[in-house]
């Protein structure tokens, strides 16, 4: 599993988790804001390049943690289905493929040309989603995921470390208590035999958490309830909330809401986090490669999603309806897009120093 | 000495916290549904119809981040903590090993613990292992996607709302009987369902696209309404049914047993050490006081 994976040489000269979080954050909103099939081919090619360049570093991309599903076959099963069912659904624009009888509830109808190509297009942005999703998945070691959670949610890092590192623990004793049960000539069979097996695992369980909890009230961790956040974070919350659930009755969460919701947010977490001093004992660095990486991020994303002055962002908002028409595109928004490429520069530098090491 | 006047402020702000996050929560979840309607009748341009799953995204992720930093804030002890670490990692492992034997449909195993937790250790406890299961069981099978806040905070609901089982188990006078499991049973089916529904709906207007409820002129949230409850019914009633009869199935089997070990744990994870006074006598010094509570 991957938490007991020691850290290699090979991970050393890698990217602070940060720099892969902003970057993922970047091809999301790429990939979420636009339907135009040229940008969406653009992000989903850069995502394949640093997929690509992920791989060349040895010992990066675990073999032991397996892909659930290739994004190569994920993208074609997607594609395919959300076509066919947007074609079946929608029957609006002007080159019709063929007709079904109008009798037939919801599908009856015109298939047309644009509703097959807009399905497509929805297809391949969740492909798109998934692969950059997985991507990150597969180069970030769990220590370093739960190292992002902000200061204010330490007490759920916590126990999120607790349950990873739990879970090999919980997978032998189960394996034990199953062996016991077979020792004593116990054959699983239905459900009501899973039993023997379930109530020792939870009760060894739990035993193990009265344990756990009395050495860490041992070494200090607070062994009673103590008082949360005063009363100023949580006054800030519900006025943040109250905003946001102001702008979402008004229409106004593509403005204003969400943004005051932002602020509200992170002005909370940080007044929360200043609760909970940290220290660590292997700082993982900010150098000048994760500067680049959340440089190539902003840049992107500032594209994408800022009414930036002079940029003629029309071409983001793709419709084939009523008629399909070529996409727009823009120069500016195309290039854009090679801030994603960041990471894979880096990671091929990464390759060739360990191939030469 | 506990002021209680800001110990009653403090838990009337956190009601809001909760009915305000679950509000927009809900908001959120639905708005595929009420967007179309409200766009054309402000007739605003379709800029924004192309955003919103974007800015919905957002939101659910930040009402999550609210609704988390509220409920482990109140306080977590170091036996809460690491009672829920360790039952987030039996709940992980489960989704492990289903990962790689996978069972009918969309039968999953971790609502057995995520119900029966939030029922005996209350609604921080069942929103927080819901949650969180399904956040290390993503770190586990590599499962992490722009629709993990959906399943977290449905995963979470899940446990929050299990502690609304207990009036009617109070009211049946069925405490430790067959008929608390029998809610209990009847609540996870019912849950089984509403995952599938919610986290549906995440999948939705990808399927469905903006255009497809945006250009058709005098189409109402209530078409639209009926249009996903073809896609649902269509597309995912029968694997949804699956993990409903497995919650029954799971619950009706193990849940007394289980309860009664729960219960049992609660009993003995709820006292807490009163240090004695310093000037008491020294052989009462030397022991610490221990009082037992049911305060969870």
């Amino acid at each position: 599993m991957r938490a007991a994976t020691p850290s290699t040489p090979a991970r050393r000269g890698t990217l602070h988790a940060g720099a892969w979080a902003l970057w993922l954050l970047a091809a999301a909103s790429a990939l979420a804001v636009t339907r135009n099939p040229i940008y969406l081919a653009l992000v989903l090619a850069w995502v394949a390049v640093v997929w690509q360049a992920a791989k060349a570093v040895p010992g990066l991309m675990d073999a032991e943690r397996a892909v659930p599903l290739s994004p190569l076959r994920f993208g074609l099963f997607v594609v395919v289905v959300s076509a066919i069912f947007n074609g079946l659904m929608v029957h609006i624009g002007d080159i019709v493929l063929l007709r079904l009888p109008e009798s037939w509830p919801l599908i009856g109808g015109a298939i047309t040309l644009e509703a097959l190509v807009y399905g497509a297009l929805n297809g391949l942005v969740l492909t798109g989603l998934y692969a950059a999703f997985l991507l990150v998945n597969q180069v970030m070691p769990i220590r370093e995921m739960v190292r992002l959670a902000p200061r204010a949610y330490y007490a759920v890092a916590i126990v999120i470390s607790i349950a990873v590192a739990f879970v090999p623990t919980t997978l032998r004793q189960y394996r034990q208590i199953r062996e016991a049960q077979a020792v004593r000539g116990r054959r699983v069979q239905g459900l009501r035999s899973w039993l023997p097996l379930a109530l020792p695992l939870l009760t060894g369980g739990i035993e193990r958490a009265l344990q756990l909890a009395e050495a860490m009230t041992a070494r200090g961790f607070a062994g009673t309830s103590t008082p949360g956040h005063d009363g100023w974070t949580q006054a800030g919350l519900v006025a943040g909330l109250a905003l946001a659930a102001g702008g979402l009755l008004l229409r106004l969460v593509w403005g204003a809401g969400t943004l005051g919701l932002i602020v509200a947010v992170a002005g909370a977490v940080w007044v929360a986090g200043r609760r909970h001093p940290q220290t660590v004992y292997r700082p993982a660095p900010w150098r000048a490669q994760e500067w680049l990486v959340a440089a190539g991020a902003a840049w992107t994303a500032a594209f994408f999603l800022l009414p930036l002055p002079g940029l003629e962002r029309s071409s983001l908002f793709f419709y084939p309806y009523p008629r399909l028409t070529l996409p727009g595109f823009s120069l500016w928004i195309g290039v854009s897009t090679w801030g994603l490429l960041a990471p894979a520069l880096l990671l091929l530098r990464q390759a060739l120093i360990t191939r030469d090491a | 000495m506990v002021d209680l006047a800001a110990a009653m402020r403090q838990r009337s702000l956190s009601l809001v916290i909760y009915a305000l996050t679950t509000l927009l929560g809900v908001a959120a979840f639905l708005y595929p549904f009420w967007l179309p309607a409200a766009a054309q009748a402000s007739g605003s341009g379709m800029a924004h119809a192309a955003d919103a799953p974007f800015m919905v995204s957002v939101l659910v992720g930040l009402c999550f981040a609210v609704l988390l930093l509220e409920v482990q804030g109140q306080g977590m002890s170091a036996k809460v903590v690491a009672l829920l670490g360790i039952l987030v990692a039996m709940n992980a492992t489960l989704r492990f090993v289903e990962a790689a034997i996978p069972g009918p449909g969309g039968f999953s195993p971790i609502f057995l613990l995520i119900v029966l937790g939030g029922y005996v250790f209350g609604a921080r406890f069942g929103f927080l292992l819901g949650a969180l299961t399904l956040f290390v069981s993503s770190i586990l099978t590599g499962g992490m996607g722009p629709w993990l806040p959906y399943q977290m905070f449905t995963a979470g609901w899940t446990g929050m709302a299990a502690p609304l089982c207990r009036p009617l188990v109070r009211g049946l006078r069925a405490e430790g009987k067959a008929g608390e499991v029998v809610v209990l049973a009847a609540y996870g089916g019912l849950w089984g369902l509403i995952f599938g529904v919610v986290i549906n709906i995440w999948f939705w207007p990808f399927v469905s696209g903006p255009a497809g409820q945006y250009w058709e002129p005098g189409m109402s949230a209530l078409e639209g309404l009926r249009r996903y409850a073809v896609f649902y019914v269509i597309s995912s009633l029968a694997w949804d049914a699956m993990r409903a009869a497995g919650n029954v199935a799971l619950i009706g089997v193990m849940g007394l047993p289980m309860l009664r070990i729960l219960r049992r744990f609660r009993d003995r994870f709820t006292f807490e050490y009163t240090p004695a006074p310093a000037h008491a006598a020294p052989g009462a010094a030397s022991a610490p006081a221990i009082a037992a509570g049911r305060s969870a």
